[in-house]
């Protein structure tokens, strides 16, 4: 932002923009600035507008209402936007879009440099840098279809950056990309700009992305709801976090009474966001927990997606759902509902799944996470009998999948990624036909039909076809289809991928009711750290073995035994401390947007020690303070560990 | 859970086959551009086969560079006509011929020499030069034969004129008659046999490309995975797509017989439609193997198109309706009988322009179903294989 100061052109000017398709309104009145060297992230669901912005402002999609100004230069029409193209750079929304599969790393940055007519000389030149900084020297020979999706991204972002933009526009570019690629992703962005000044418009999904982008715009329905600093945005939203421990929930709730809007379950606790300062959440809340026994709260600032979803409630263009009224929980009883027994899958020299063992209980919802590759959706493809194991076992609902007779399948339900409907279809007509498919009784599918429509509050769209429906309505119709037939174990394949973080809340309540009050088992991978931390239990998988196995909290407290407490450091230079930091023997220390994150054995005495050195190298002033883990920390801490370990037996072979 | 191990009964089955069929249905009649397709091929495309394909001689540009100029030059000139030729200016210099034929503005260009007439009237041998443009060999055979034979009935005629016998009299003369009884299209109506081999083409082609296509599209949207973990075999998965696409192929058919070949080409329906339609049935569950196995074999629609083309084409070349087996060579002449199309198109004819009973055509059916079981059991396998 300093730099912005310094030029009088900011690199992006919007002023009552706004987009339609076909009359519907897509986008509309937003007013925004990017000054040059600022690193712009737009945050909001799939829908949200973003895109649609994106586009428009480089240059390759026409728009309705307002202004639009890259660089000082109107976008009003076509031929205007011809005179910005050769300094900007646009990296479209999906892996690897931009990129050509079959060609390696090499001829894809060799071809957009010929495109772009760089010279060969400055071509060779840059590509070795930017090959360097990505650190994809290695693989330069590699077709791009066999990278990971992280790879992919970060081959994309060259491809990018060869012709030396000065601007450029990321539409989701860490989408479907797991969450130690996405922090590399964002670091190397990050570098790039400190280092050339570019400018940068990006857009993601990820909430916990957020603190990467020096602003944020936060977009939902086509409009702007707030733009700032993360912090900024925080302080205008305001209100406070108050997260409530009762042993029993349900008597918490009546307490409650439906005084608060925005009320929410994650594990054993309840979530509160009070609109107001603490001490005046404090002073309504605590009478009310007194008639509660055992109720006890604690009070915090709110996260962005806490945020986040009070604007869109205040602005009144979302409602929320009532939180799950649970049983309690019963403890583990029984037999559990699905087994893997040293389950292995080859495809012929890949070993995808190697030895995983664990268990589900009924009523537990148990969550595997792992980046991309690492075999998450080919246990589940095992376990529900779509692909045979090549050793081990695997049983559901007491049987094993391939061998089991139809009984057996109309037991479990099961959801994919691509939320497997047929969009032709009316709502009504994807639940009558699962219904049939899974033999639902004549007179029953009636009244499941009236539990899919109220449940998923999809009533008003029965005559709707599918295709029409936003995707977080489409969303609990495939989970209204996966059970129409009340199944008892549960499969859900990344269900909430490009979902609202409003959506994603109803589906997590609707889990938990299954769950709790329905005693079905669930099993579900996602990329989502943040819905991670809702499961029971998880399972960490790497490279087709699962690494570590707990409830959250357990691997919380796991990493914290083992390597230390987590510190965020406010300091000038995060690069510069966490080589300093490193040098004296920290192992594990990130850049986290504009923090440096260190893990300490040692936090009481590293809290005063860790400023006192930064500042007397300069790097100051440094301000440290103990954060809690986030599941996306344990997941980046184990991963990234285990990948140094890799390199360093490939080294040694 | 023993008691609810029990096998599904035959009405849940049934109702698991019957919701299939009605999604498929549902699924063909929400597709407004395959709608259009098929319809385009069951009418207009059929339409145009039969109304704008001939196999005779029709127009033909001819032109005649006559050095003669003579009354004779001029009456053999004359005899080129229409329907079958279309004469051009008459030629001026040599040149002119060669250039016609290079640019294709000609398909024949006949040269008279000098003294034609006179070579004529002194009773010797009066050559003319007949040059063709064979690019495409079955027009320039049609037209080779057509002028030849008016060129030899004008030489015939100028030898019985020097021979002195007047037209009375060379009708005297002893001749061979040939009379020719043509059954089945007396009239030789090309629009009967194109439009019923377009009609059995357009069959042929959506049996293929859109069971692949049905199949493809659930694993393009990944809707079969959501099949495959539910309680329906493979049977209960391909069945519905094939009996939702022999309705549609059924409908395109009447609409092809009763709005097009019928009614605007006069085309007869001798025999019985009902077995028409069975053979029918029989030869798209044969097909719908095929398609199958496309679908194994690919990842995504255009994928699938390419591979059914490519299987089109040669069972098009092979059914014997392009050429007749007895003209292809040995070796080709065997593949022929693994192209169903060739049994397809023998019992269609024979049903539809022959009035032919299953009396007749057993031997075709047996080609078919015989084909059929194998290409559906290796479909079929194949499915397993991928995804049971």
């Amino acid at each position: 932002m300093e730099a912005a100061a310094l030029v009088d052109v900011p690199a992006i000017v919007a002023r009552g923009f706004g987009k339609r398709y076909r009359g519907r309104r897509a986008v509309s009145g937003i007013d925004l600035s990017v000054g040059r060297g600022e690193l712009f992230g737009l945050i909001g669901p799939d829908g949200a507008g973003k895109s649609s912005l994106i586009k428009a402002a480089a240059g390759v999609l026409s728009f309705e209402e307002g202004e639009l100004s890259v660089f000082g230069q109107s976008l009003a029409g076509d031929a205007d936007a011809e005179r910005i193209k050769d300094r900007i750079g646009l990296m479209p929304q999906g892996l690897g879009q931009n990129l050509y599969a079959e060609l390696s790393i090499d001829e894809n940055i060799d071809f957009f440099a010929q495109l772009r007519l760089v010279p060969k000389a400055e071509a060779a030149r840059r590509k070795a840098e930017l090959l360097a900084i990505t650190r994809l020297e290695r693989f330069r020979d590699r077709a791009m279809k066999h990278l990971s999706g992280g790879m992919k991204q970060k081959l994309g972002l060259v491809c990018t950056l060869i012709h030396e933009p000065q601007l450029v526009l990321l539409d989701e570019p860490t989408t479907g990309v797991d969450p130690v690629s996405r922090r590399d992703f964002w670091a190397i962005l990050g570098r790039l700009l400190r280092e050339r000044g570019i400018t940068a418009l990006v857009s993601t999904a990820y909430m916990d992305e957020a603190s990467s982008f020096h602003r944020i715009g936060l977009m939902f329905g086509g409009q702007l709801l707030a733009q700032g600093t993360p912090e900024d945005v925080r302080e205008q939203v305001g209100g406070t976090m108050a997260n409530i421990q009762a042993p029993d929930s349900a008597a918490l709730l009546q307490a409650l009474g439906g005084r608060y809007p925005q009320v929410d379950r994650l594990g054993t606790q309840i979530r509160v966001f009070i609109d107001g300062t603490r001490e005046a959440a404090r002073a309504g809340l605590d009478p009310l927990l007194a008639a509660v026994p055992g109720a006890r709260a604690e009070y915090d600032a709110p996260d962005l997606e806490d945020s986040f979803i009070a604007l869109a409630r205040q602005r009144g263009i979302a409602t929320l759902p009532p939180p799950a009224v649970l049983k309690p929980a019963s403890g583990e009883a029984g037999e559990p509902a699905i087994v893997c027994e040293a389950l292995t899958r080859d495809f012929g020299a890949f070993r995808a799944v190697d030895a995983v063992s664990f268990d589900v209980h009924p009523g537990e919802i148990f969550g595997l996470l792992g980046a991309n590759g690492a075999g998450k959706s080919t246990v589940i493809k095992m376990l529900t009998g779509i692909l045979q194991p090549s050793a081990g076992r695997g049983r559901v609902a007491g049987a094993d999948m391939r061998s089991a007779g139809f009984a057996i399948k109309e037991r479990i339900g099961y959801m994919s990624q691509a939320f497997s409907l047929y969009l032709d279809l009316t709502v009504e007509e994807n639940v009558r036909l699962y219904g049939d498919i899974y033999g639902v009784d004549r007179r029953r599918i009636g009244a499941r039909l009236d539990w899919v429509l109220d449940s998923a509050e999809l009533r008003a769209y029965r005559g709707e076809r599918a295709a029409r429906l936003p995707l977080g309505l489409r969303q609990r119709l495939a989970l209204g289809c996966a059970l129409v037939h009340e199944p008892r174990v549960l499969f859900l394949d990344e269900p909430t991928s490009g979902v609202d973080p409003i959506g994603r809340r109803a589906f997590w309540t609707t889990l938990q009711q299954l769950a709790r009050n329905d005693g079905v088992a669930i099993l579900l991978t996602t990329h989502y750290m943040l819905e991670a931390e809702r499961c029971d239990r998880l399972a960490l998988m790497y490279a087709g073995r699962v690494v570590a196995a707990d409830s959250p909290a357990g691997m919380k407290a796991a990493v914290e035994r083992e390597s230390g407490v987590l510190l965020a450091l406010d300091c000038a230079k995060p690069e510069a401390a966490r080589a300093l930091l490193e040098r004296r023997g920290y192992a594990y220390c990130w850049v986290y947007g504009a923090q440096l994150h260190v893990l300490t054995p040692q936090p009481e005495r590293d809290l005063a020690q860790l400023p006192a050195w930064l500042d007397a190298a300069g790097l100051g002033p440094a301000r440290a303070q103990r954060r809690s883990l986030s599941m996306e920390d344990v997941f980046v801490h184990r991963v990234t560990a285990l990948e140094a370990a890799d390199r360093k037996a490939a080294k040694a072979a | 859970m023993s008691a609810a191990l029990r096998r599904p009964g035959l009405g849940i089955w049934l109702r698991r086959l019957a919701a299939m069929t009605r999604k498929e249905l549902l699924l063909l009649l929400r597709d407004p551009v395959l709608l259009f397709v098929i319809f385009y091929g069951f009418t207009f495309d059929v339409y145009n086969a039969a109304s704008g394909v001939t196999l005779q001689l029709k127009s033909a540009a001819v032109a005649v560079f006559d050095l003669d100029r003579s009354a004779a030059s001029r009456e053999l000139a004359s005899r080129l006509q229409p329907p079958q030729f279309v004469p051009l200016p008459p030629l001026e210099r040599g040149g002119e011929g060669q250039k016609l034929l290079d640019r294709g503005q000609a398909l024949m260009v006949l040269s008279v020499p000098p003294g034609f007439s006179r070579d004529l009237a002194a009773g010797r041998t009066a050559p003319v030069q007949l040059q063709i443009d064979a690019t495409n060999t079955a027009l320039a055979t049609l037209g080779y034969a057509d002028a030849t034979q008016i060129i030899t009935q004008f030489g015939l005629e100028q030898a019985l004129r020097r021979q002195g016998i007047s037209e009375a009299a060379a009708a005297e003369l002893p001749q061979v008659e040939n009379r020719v009884r043509v059954w089945f299209n007396p009239n030789q109506e090309d629009a009967w046999f194109m439009g019923i081999s377009e009609m059995l083409n357009v069959v042929t082609a959506f049996a293929i490309l859109l069971t692949a296509a049905l199949m493809v599209r659930e694993k393009e949207r990944g809707t079969i995975e959501q099949l495959l973990v539910s309680p329906l075999s493979a049977l209960q998965i391909t069945a519905p797509k094939v009996i939702a696409m022999v309705i549609m192929i059924h409908i395109g058919i009447s609409a092809s017989l009763l709005l097009v070949l019928e009614p605007l080409f006069d085309v007869p329906i001798r025999g019985s439609l009902l077995l028409f339609a069975l053979v029918t049935t029989l030869y798209i569950v044969t097909l719908s193997g095929l398609g199958l196995l496309i679908a194994t074999l690919t990842r995504n629609l255009a994928q699938a198109a390419m591979l059914g083309i490519l299987v089109l084409a040669p069972m098009m070349f092979l059914s014997g309706v392009w050429t007749p087996p007895e003209a292809m060579p040995p070796a080709v002449r065997m593949l022929v009988h693994i192209s169903p199309l060739y049994y397809y198109s023998d019992a269609g004819y024979a049903i539809l322009l022959k009035g032919a009973g299953l009396d007749v055509i057993w031997p075709s059916v047996l080609g078919i179903a015989g084909l059929g079981v194998l290409i559906v059991a290796s479909g079929l396998s194949r499915f397993r294989r991928q995804f049971g």
